[in-house]
């Protein structure tokens, strides 16, 4: 386990009778762009939330850059930056001071913090609203500076859930271009997303969770091998035949379900 | 006509926003907060109920003497009473009561007037409204019972005030919700609010301060103006009533078509309103003005204390920013320099020949101010980690111990209170004269003794029994009832202990013991503290799952 940038051996988180992470084992290599997948309720967010210290497994072993996330929790984050679900902002700070606070949280120095931060809300375009407090930044805004947040302290993971919902297109191609930039730094990132294109674009490796348990993974060519090996009549079924499985076609078909296009509402006919 | 039926789908969508809010009564049964705020309803609609009764009574009483007597138009009186209960209580009240956004109801195909009447009804069912209702009732069965023949226009004219309360009261409610859509105007005006508050509180004692004075210039100009009260709408209803009473009813005829224009005026302001958002206008902060661009690099840096880590440093200067942010928070910070005022003007016992409250004992305005201050600061201290809502994730995401956002919350509301223990020792000296040096010491000595133990008391009261509170917004500051009451207890005997050494100071050994006392219970608050504050790291982490469900929750 020691090698791998994330990974975890029987994570597993129960919430009263249900099982929300089951027995999950993530490998997740140094510079991978890591994709983490599944349905609504899967377990993704339980899972992100674990692998960054929010929330404590029922059992199972978590190791990030090598160090255990149980022992070392403090070193851990020292060396990860996180946008979690719901962002955690301070409402009621300013972007730059919000950067200010974040960065000298992580340690850096005054100075340190300051020239980044000046950078960050510049490379995000929120610097012309200096005064604006971040409660009343738009959604999209406050995408950017939690991200912003996550990387003034330049973590060598980042774990990202949902950093594209609710986002608009000139918002998302800045937060693409950061993560790629993060990515050739050598910095490794954990991401979680509904957008199956995204992903698809940026990810090199792919894990899909389903009703807690992980199902797949690996990179994308690896699940779309996968996929034809076990069902050679999908990929002749494409309408080209050098057409390759999209990651939604790998998705749908390794998680059981397919869109049911052929079922009515009674209404609707 | 056809415009005062409903028809069937209308009377549908009707029943089934009746049936919605049903819904989420009985849904919010499910958790225990749920069900221990409807106990808390009960009690509280107990004691509205004896206002209520108690005022229907002696409104009933009122109404029936000076309609008996002949003094009809007096009945504006009783009127004034209801209107000014029937506005000002909901206005009271609203930053503790349950809000219900009704424009989510927009985006269903809903008409204008069924809308229109929804916000109406939804609006009134308050306890303003319930008792401006019963008080009617008792004014309506006084006059019955003088001049029974009285009674059906009663009734009608009672009705009619009653529509006029219930549009002027959504009317007024509907502008402050259009004010109150900005953020910065929502605190402005939250702080002149409190501040007329404020205000009613020095009204006893100044009309004390002022008897046997010649009243002052404006209040006889005030007396002149009083007949134009007959043309405002207590003084219409009053003047409908007694038109019919003193079978004048060209003026009873005046009087009540001069309410039904009241109520025709602020239906219309009503509607304006209404329409707007009906429409679907947009409130919200998007369309602010931009500011000025910043120029790259011009960002502060964070503040440096020295002999403090970065990290809460950092946490000290956010809690600082959000504490100069936050309008209820300033006002707290006042509060002990009104109190004080308040000490000042309210009138002392006269056997002391002293012409203030505190009396002989002025030389305590101090400590009591001081501790005043202390006691009402607990109640942020109490649940540290509120304001910080969805932010908290932060805190567990960071590399930053607990232990040091604990003690950066700490320190800032440290420095919070000795800025506060300042102030307050300001405004002892300029109105009741300097404290002596020793009660000075004392009242300090005090202070560490409270302050430390407060910090460890709230901290793990912020760490069991958190709250997510908005920091900007009046009344939505109040901490979970579990931590009002381990808070208060925690006070009582906290102020119990430095009463016992005031007491023995006082009255036997001289102030010196009182602070020497005050000391060592000090040296043993500290060492609490650290205890607490080491405990806090691990309490966090087994608790975290908590936190974050209660703090991050919308």
């Amino acid at each position: 386990m020691a090698d791998f940038a994330v990974a975890t051996e029987g994570l597993t988180r129960r919430f009263g009778e249900l099982t929300a992470v089951q027995d999950v084992n993530l490998r997740v290599s140094p510079g991978q762009f890591f994709g983490f997948l599944g349905p609504n309720g899967a377990g993704k967010s339980t899972t992100i939330k674990m692998l960054t210290g929010l929330l404590a497994p029922t059992s199972g072993r978590i190791e990030i850059l090598g160090l255990d996330l149980v022992a070392n929790p403090v070193e851990v984050k020292r060396q990860i930056g996180v946008v979690p679900e719901g962002m955690a902002l301070f409402g009621r700070l300013t972007g730059s001071e919000y950067l200010n606070f974040a960065g000298r949280m992580y340690g850096l120095s005054r100075e340190t913090t300051a020239q980044r931060a000046a950078e960050l809300l510049e490379f995000m375009q929120l610097a012309d609203r200096p005064k604006t407090l971040i409660t009343d930044y738009s959604h999209g805004m406050q995408k950017k500076l939690a991200l912003a947040a996550a990387v003034i302290h330049g973590p060598r993971v980042l774990f990202l859930d949902e950093p594209f919902e609710g986002v608009d297109a000139i918002a998302s191609g800045l937060l693409k271009t950061m993560l790629q930039r993060m990515i050739s730094r050598g910095a490794t990132i954990f991401l979680t997303s509904h957008v199956l294109e995204i992903v698809e674009r940026l990810c090199s490796h792919v894990a899909i969770i389903h009703r807690g348990r992980l199902v797949a993974e690996g990179s994308l060519e690896e699940l779309r091998a996968g996929i034809e090996a076990q069902a050679p009549e999908i990929a002749a079924g494409s309408a080209v035949a050098s057409e390759k499985l999209t990651l939604e076609q790998i998705f749908l078909r390794i998680i059981g379900e397919t869109p049911m296009a052929d079922q009515e509402l009674s209404w609707l006919r | 006509m056809a415009a005062l039926t409903f028809s069937p789908d209308e009377r549908a969508q009707m029943a089934a926003i009746a049936h919605l809010r049903w819904r989420i009564f009985v849904n919010s049964l499910r958790s225990l907060r749920g069900r221990l705020e409807v106990v808390s309803r009960v009690f509280t609609a107990l004691a509205f109920g004896v206002i209520g009764i108690g005022g229907m009574v002696g409104i009933g009483v009122a109404s029936y003497f000076l309609v008996s007597r002949g003094n009809s138009e007096w009945l504006a009186l009783p009127l004034w009473s209801v209107l000014f209960f029937w506005q000002l209580f909901p206005l009271l009240a609203s930053a503790y009561a349950e809000n219900f956004d009704l424009t989510n109801l927009l985006r269903f195909p809903l008409r204008y007037r069924s809308y229109f009447l929804v916000r109406l009804v939804h609006g009134s069912l308050d306890v303003g409204t319930a008792i401006g209702i019963l008080w009617l009732l008792g004014m309506v069965a006084g006059i019955g019972c003088a001049d029974p023949a009285l009674l059906p226009w009663a009734v009608v004219v009672c009705v009619g005030f009653a529509l006029m309360n219930v549009l002027l009261a959504r009317m007024i409610f509907a502008w402050i919700e259009r004010w109150l859509a900005r953020r910065r105007t929502r605190e402005v005006i939250g702080i002149l609010f409190f501040l007329i508050i404020i205000g009613f509180q020095f009204i006893g004692p100044l009309l004390e301060h002022f008897r046997g004075r010649r009243a002052p210039v404006a209040i006889e100009g005030a007396t002149r103006l009083l007949p134009l009260e007959r043309v405002l709408p207590p003084g219409a209803a009053a003047s409908a009533i007694a038109g019919a009473h003193h079978a004048q009813i060209l003026w009873g005829a005046a009087g009540f078509a001069l309410l039904c224009g009241y109520c025709a005026l602020f239906a219309w302001i009503l509607n304006l309103r209404v329409r707007a958002q009906f429409r679907g206008e947009s409130l919200g902060e998007s369309s602010a003005p931009s500011q000025t661009a910043t120029r790259k690099g011009e960002i502060e840096r964070g503040w440096k204390l020295p002999g403090v880590s970065p990290p809460v440093a950092a946490v000290f200067e956010k809690e600082i920013r959000y504490f100069l942010r936050s309008g209820p928070m300033l006002f707290t910070v006042l509060m002990p320099l009104v109190v004080l005022l308040i000490f000042r003007f309210t009138p002392g016992n006269p056997r002391h020949g002293s012409g203030s409250f505190l009396g002989s004992a002025a030389g305590l305005a101090f400590p009591a101010a001081a501790a005043y201050a202390i006691l009402i600061l607990t109640n942020f201290v109490g649940n540290n980690l509120g304001p910080d809502g969805g932010g908290v994730q932060f805190f567990f995401a960071s590399p930053a111990r607990f232990r040091s956002v604990m003690m950066g919350k700490n320190l800032a509301h440290a420095a919070v209170i000795a800025m506060e223990l300042l102030l307050v020792w300001g405004a002892a000296c300029l109105i009741f004269g300097m404290p002596s040096l020793p009660i000075t010491i004392a009242t300090l000595a005090g202070a560490l003794f409270a302050v430390p133990l407060n910090f460890a008391v709230g901290n793990l009261l912020s760490l069991f029994a958190p709250k997510k509170i908005d920091f900007g917004a009046f009344g939505k500051q109040k901490p979970p009832s579990t931590t009002q009451f381990a808070s208060l207890a925690g006070q009582v005997v906290l102020f119990g202990l430095a009463a016992i050494a005031f007491l023995i100071g006082r009255h036997s050994a001289g102030m010196w013991v009182t602070t020497a006392i005050l000391l060592a219970l000090a040296a043993v608050a500290f060492g609490v503290y650290a205890a607490m504050l080491n405990r806090a790291e691990r309490v966090a982490l087994d608790r975290r799952e908590a936190l974050l469900a209660e703090l991050c929750k919308a």
